[in-house]
C-alpha cells in the first residue's frame, strides 16, 4: 500500500483491522523518513532518536486523529505534529539544568542600564530616549515572572521549559507573555513612541 | 552575581521592539498555530494567498522562534517531497 493510497483517518480509526495495521507501519515510516531530512546534519540525533520519535509522534497523530479537519494532506499535519514532538524533546534535553533562580535574578534586573550591552544604545540620542523608555516600561509594567520569562524567551529557551521553571500551564504561561508585551505595549504608546518609531530606531 | 548576569545584547533588544511591534489584542498560541501550520504550509509551498484565520500563523511565526523553527524544517521537508 503506498501512502497516496490511503484514506489515512479511516484506516487509523479501523481498530483491530489488518488495515489499520499498515497504515500505521506505513505513516511510522513516513514521519521517520521526514524528521531524517528534517533534522539532517545536527550532531544531537541519532538514528535512534529517529525511531523513538517517530513512535512517539505516531502516538501522538493516533491520540489527536479527531482534531484532523482535513484543511491540508493528512501527511503534512502529521508531520507538523512529529516535528513538533522531536524540537520540544530536543530542547527540553539541551535547557535542562539552567536555573530558574538564575533566570528570575536576571529578570529582576533586566531594567538596569548596566543590563544593556555597550552596543545596544550606540551614540544616537534617539534610540538611547526609547531604550530609556522600554526600560521604564519593563521596570513599572512587568511583574518579576513576566520579566523571566521574556529573558528566558530572548535567550532562546523553549517556552515549555519556561512554564515548567515557572510552575505554570502552557495557556497561563502564553496568557503571562502576552499581557507583558501588550502591557509594554501600551506604556510605550502612552509616553508617546509608537511601533515604528522604536522599529525605525532599531533598524 | 551581579557581575554574572548575562546583558541583554542589541539583538535582544531588537527582538522586544520587534515583539511590540507585532503584539496584537488576539493571537494564535503555540497550539493553535500547530493546529493551522499545515495548511499554511501547503498555501506557501504552492503560492496561494491565506485566509484571515491562516494570516494569524504567520503572525505568530514571526513572534515565536519555536513555532518559527518547526515550521521552517516541515517546508523543508514539504520541498524534498516535490
Amino acid at each position: 500500500m503506498t501512502e497516496s493510497e490511503i484514506n489515512w483517518p479511516a484506516a487509523l480509526r479501523a481498530a483491530e483491522s489488518g488495515e489499520q495495521a499498515e497504515a500505521v507501519r506505513v505513516l511510522r515510516e513516513l514521519l521517520q523518513s521526514g524528521l531524517r531530512i528534517a533534522l539532517n546534519g545536527r550532531s544531537d540525533v541519532s538514528e535512534a532518536h529517529l525511531e523513538d520519535f517517530a513512535q512517539e509522534s505516531l502516538l501522538r497523530v493516533l491520540d489527536r486523529l479527531g482534531q484532523f479537519q482535513g484543511r491540508s494532506k493528512f501527511t503534512t499535519w502529521a508531520q507538523a505534529i512529529a516535528l513538533n514532538v522531536a524540537f520540544t524533546e530536543l530542547r527540553r534535553k539541551r535547557w535542562q539544568d539552567v536555573s530558574l533562580d538564575a533566570l528570575l535574578a536576571d529578570g529582576e534586573r533586566m531594567a538596569e542600564p548596566a543590563m544593556m550591552a555597550d552596543d545596544v544604545l550606540g551614540a544616537d540620542e534617539e534610540r538611547t530616549r526609547l531604550v530609556a523608555a522600554l526600560r521604564n516600561a519593563i521596570e513599572q509594567e512587568l511583574t518579576p515572572k513576566q520579566r523571566a520569562a521574556i529573558l528566558g524567551e530572548l535567550r532562546e529557551m523553549p517556552f515549555d521549559q519556561i512554564v515548567e521553571m515557572l510552575g505554570t500551564s502552557r495557556s497561563a504561561g502564553y496568557k503571562m507573555l502576552h499581557d507583558a508585551r501588550r502591557a509594554l505595549k501600551q506604556r510605550l504608546l502612552e509616553v508617546g513612541i509608537t511601533g515604528s518609531d522604536i522599529q525605525k530606531a532599531f533598524n | 552575581m551581579k557581575d554574572r548576569a548575562q546583558r541583554l545584547t542589541r539583538d535582544q533588544v531588537g527582538s522586544i521592539v520587534k515583539m511590540l511591534g507585532l503584539t496584537t489584542d488576539r493571537e494564535f498560541n503555540c497550539t493553535e498555530c500547530l493546529q493551522h501550520v499545515s495548511e499554511f504550509a501547503e498555501c506557501q509551498l504552492a503560492n496561494q494567498p491565506v485566509g484571515e484565520v491562516i494570516a494569524k500563523v504567520e503572525q505568530h511565526l514571526a513572534l515565536c522562534p519555536e513555532c518559527r523553527e518547526e515550521y521552517e524544517a516541515l517546508m523543508k521537508i514539504l520541498r524534498a517531497g516535490n
